[in-house]
């Protein structure tokens, strides 16, 4: 087993180029998300991306807002209660996002497909016989559309039934509550499509509230997920999913989950929200410092705290940590 | 009795479900009007949501989303978006769903995706830009073919009640009919709509919606002028019970932040 923990730095750099297809994993689109990497990919000036989001969250209405999303695969565009998300909707608005729309059983189905190595997924129903089959973003002027959802002949039965292209992205990013050196990890909540996509991704960086010791894993190992085998980098990033919620650690920031998306409305806005919490902090220390310790007081107590008791013994403190990043395999 | 036209819709909506049924509720009004049915009449009812949060209720509020910790912090169950949303729903296993629409035609076809102004997005057979980007189908895609039956809620207005919607992003009944059994969808289609004025259900053989009851602060003039289509209207129109006490307290207990009486 090899230490793969590293910087948020070291890991954007390595793991992430201009024009890749990028997938970010989470739980829908106000709950968990390797949210601080995306604000590292817009720092480090990643664009032309090509997006595989199961859904929407501030990471990928963050890097649409800058104009980094070139093309986006998408189940669903908004941020729920929170309205709709104003960096995405302006940026397919504007023509500078493609949107390639799928729902949200299709993105899983199709990151079970690319890591499953299939050619093919069947659609069963799903999207068929509705806009979503004959529209694509891709080839928008064809309607409708053959080649997003095209029919082949169940050879069994010999009806007709639509498929779905797998997917292989070339990097995912995955926010999971707590994984140790090895990248052995266990998610809280929803796992939503974060099973799936650590599989189909060529390769996997997570993005942890807490780094905890491997015995942890070794207590629990049927709530591990996402085992060490398939993962090639690990980063301690506290409040990473901040300004949405982690369940078992924190709650959502619903002032600065409006904030952030309204800002999202102008470039204007979009510039000044990126100097104020992209650009304006280098550690994890004053990224903490720019959240502000009255509001993490605020969204660390909340009803579901009781989910993480099992596993305190095990966190690794900070001290703890830097010194483990230092000796990566 | 003092009440919103939200609190009937979710009350009608949610006295559409019964107890002992399996159910999943979308994000927002559906999940009151769900949480409330459980509350209320249908103890029973078995609630996820499509993260696949099993067995629980809302603590502190309509949840953000649904998978934000007012939702997660009693569950049994966490599972994924493949057991909910394809193993439970997509395959014809759930008994009913309830789901939201920004545009809604006859047939019950439902639009989240986008608002080309009354054209569909090919205009003399090239793509056109929306001129509103919605937020594509998410789970509803999924609970539109396979739920056994579906409920769609809609706040009632003209440009929402369409005679066709720019872009079908889940299906009701498409061109009405035996449409659906073309597709092989598992799921039997949408039962009712239900509105802010009042309740439209499927015409049992050409699935034309048309107006079965109306709220009691509402006419059925004032439901044909805010419909898009020439609104049939039942033989047997009924007026929707007005909320009982008991029903408004219930709903009240789901929805602690008061997100429904905003009038």
């Amino acid at each position: 087993m090899r230490n793969k923990l590293i910087t948020m730095q070291e890991a954007v750099a390595k793991y992430t180029w201009d024009g890749m297809t990028y997938a970010h994993g989470g739980a829908l689109p106000v709950g968990s998300d390797s949210i601080a990497f995306g604000r590292e990919m817009v720092r480090q000036g990643r664009k032309n991306l090509n997006l595989i989001s199961n859904c929407n969250t501030q990471q990928s209405n963050l890097l649409a807002a800058v104009g980094a999303i070139k093309r986006i695969e998408v189940g669903f565009a908004g941020l729920e209660v929170y309205g709709f998300a104003n960096g995405l909707k302006r940026a397919i608005e504007t023509g500078q996002t493609i949107a390639e729309d799928y729902s949200n059983g299709a993105i899983p189905l199709r990151f079970l497909g690319g890591a499953l190595n299939w050619p093919f997924v069947p659609a069963g129903g799903i999207m068929v016989g509705c806009d979503q089959q004959w529209c694509s973003g891709d080839n928008p002027d064809e309607y409708p559309a053959t080649n997003k959802m095209p029919e082949i002949t169940d050879p069994f039965t010999g009806r007709k039934v639509a498929v779905f292209s797998v997917a292989k992205p070339d990097v995912a990013a995955i926010h999971v509550t707590m994984a140790d050196i090895y990248g052995n990890a266990i998610m809280l909540g929803t796992e939503w499509s974060r099973y799936e996509l650590s599989r189909c991704a060529k390769k996997v960086v997570l993005q942890a509230d807490f780094i905890v010791d491997t015995d942890c894993m070794r207590q629990y190992p049927n709530l591990v997920r996402i085992p060490g085998e398939v993962v090639d980098a690990v980063v301690y990033w506290p409040l990473g999913v901040w300004p949405q919620c982690s369940v078992g650690v924190y709650d959502s920031d619903e002032e600065h989950m409006f904030a952030m998306n309204a800002a999202f409305k102008t470039p204007e806005g979009t510039e000044e929200y990126v100097q104020k919490y992209v650009l304006s902090y280098n550690t994890r220390e004053e990224y903490l410092a720019m959240i502000g310790k009255e509001k993490i007081e605020k969204i660390t107590n909340n009803p579901t705290t009781f989910l993480m008791d099992p596993y305190r013994k095990w966190i690794k403190s900070d001290d703890e940590i830097k010194e483990l990043e230092g000796r990566a395999e | 009795m003092d009440y919103t036209r939200q609190e009937l819709m979710a009350i009608a909506t949610g006295r559409e479900l019964r107890d002992g049924e399996l159910a999943i509720f979308g994000v927002g009004l559906s999940m009151l009007a769900g949480y409330f049915a459980q509350k209320n009449h249908a103890p029973n009812l078995m609630a996820f949501t499509e993260g696949g949060v099993f067995g629980s209720t809302p603590v502190g509020g309509l949840p953000w989303g649904i998978e934000d910790n007012r939702i997660s912090a009693n569950a049994t169950s966490f599972t994924n978006a493949i057991d909910a949303l394809c193993v439970l729903v997509a395959s014809g296993r759930c008994d009913v769903g309830i789901i939201g629409a920004a545009q809604i035609d006859k047939y019950g076809n439902v639009n989240t995706t986008g608002i080309w102004a009354g054209e569909t997005p090919w205009q003399a057979g090239r793509y056109v830009l929306p001129r509103v980007r919605l937020n594509g189908s998410g789970g509803a895609n999924e609970i539109a073919i396979g739920c056994k039956r579906y409920i769609i809620m809609a706040a009632h207005e003209k440009k929402r009640f369409a005679d066709k919607v720019d872009y079908i992003s889940s299906p009701g009944y498409i061109n009405g009919g035996h449409d659906r059994q073309k597709y092989g969808f598992p799921g039997g289609g949408p039962s009712a709509i239900i509105t802010t004025l009042g309740i439209l259900r499927p015409d049992p053989v050409t699935k034309e919606f048309y107006l079965d009851a109306y709220f009691p602060f509402s006419s059925i003039e004032e439901i044909k002028d805010n419909t898009g289509w020439d609104l049939k209207v039942s033989p047997n129109v009924k007026v929707v019970p007005e909320p009982t006490e008991q029903e408004l307290k219930n709903l009240r207990e789901v929805d602690v932040t008061g997100s429904l009486r905003k009038k």
